[in-house]
């Protein structure tokens, strides 16, 4: 939310953003190690356009979706879990961007 | 055939009372009309929004869980579309429907809860209200 400095040095601003995003990104990829996908199996997490808690832990800090080879989500549910995304960010559950 | 769907729509926040739940109840008088069904009706109450609509920052959430034909629904799409009051409504046709309060309605105890549980079914509605 700190607009003045934003429109200042908007270049370097958003390299520093992206940085913090990318060491966000590695840092859940610590999380999500060595498992498998979190939607899959019996006691699976349930993927759904309006569970905002689930949804928001496979967004980066910036509000992108986290590439699934970081959280291990496999193929056919982050299909869905991309799909839920969209329409949860569509009825402004989730941003689009996080600025 | 009949098939199953979710409808959400957001109500503006400056809303009059009763007009909310009046919105819901001409949909369901649409779709008891035609003889079908409204399994669950949910007044999520009012909600911050993630960006603003329409200047707005805030709207009442209602989500709705019809059995019924697809000439209905789309004849509810296009009540919805027409009234100036609903910010925003999305239609979805599902494979099932979910008759537990949905992650909308649920507070942050409850929410908790499924997390660290994650998937199981054990809770039901009466856990909730607390």
């Amino acid at each position: 939310m700190n607009r003045g400095n934003f429109e200042k040095n908007t270049s370097r601003t958003n390299d520093a953003r992206n940085a913090t995003d990318r060491a966000n990104t590695l840092r859940k990829q610590q999380i999500f190690k060595g498992r498998g996908c979190p939607f899959s199996g019996k006691k699976a997490l349930q993927i759904n356009y309006k569970d905002v808690a689930v949804l928001s832990k496979f967004l980066s800090e910036r509000g992108k979706i986290i590439p699934s080879r970081v959280t291990s989500v496999c193929f056919k549910k982050q299909r869905e879990l991309a799909k839920a995304i969209k329409r949860a960010r569509f009825l402004a559950l989730i941003p689009y961007v996080n600025d | 055939m009949k098939n199953f769907y979710e409808v959400v729509f957001i109500v503006r926040p400056d809303a009059m009372p009763g007009l909310v739940e009046s919105i819901a109840s001409d949909i369901t008088k649409i779709i008891k009309d035609e003889g079908e069904d409204v399994t669950k009706t949910e007044f999520c109450g009012l909600r911050q929004f993630a960006y603003p609509i329409k200047k707005n920052k805030s709207g009442h959430y209602v989500l709705l869980n019809i059995f019924g034909n697809s000439t209905t629904i789309a004849e509810i799409d296009r009540k919805l579309r027409i009234n100036e009051n609903v910010l925003r409504h999305l239609v979805l046709k599902v494979d099932r429907l979910d008759n537990n309060p949905s992650p909308l309605m649920q507070n942050k105890h409850y929410r908790e809860n499924l997390l660290s549980n994650s998937g199981e079914e054990e809770f039901s509605a009466k856990n909730i209200g607390e």
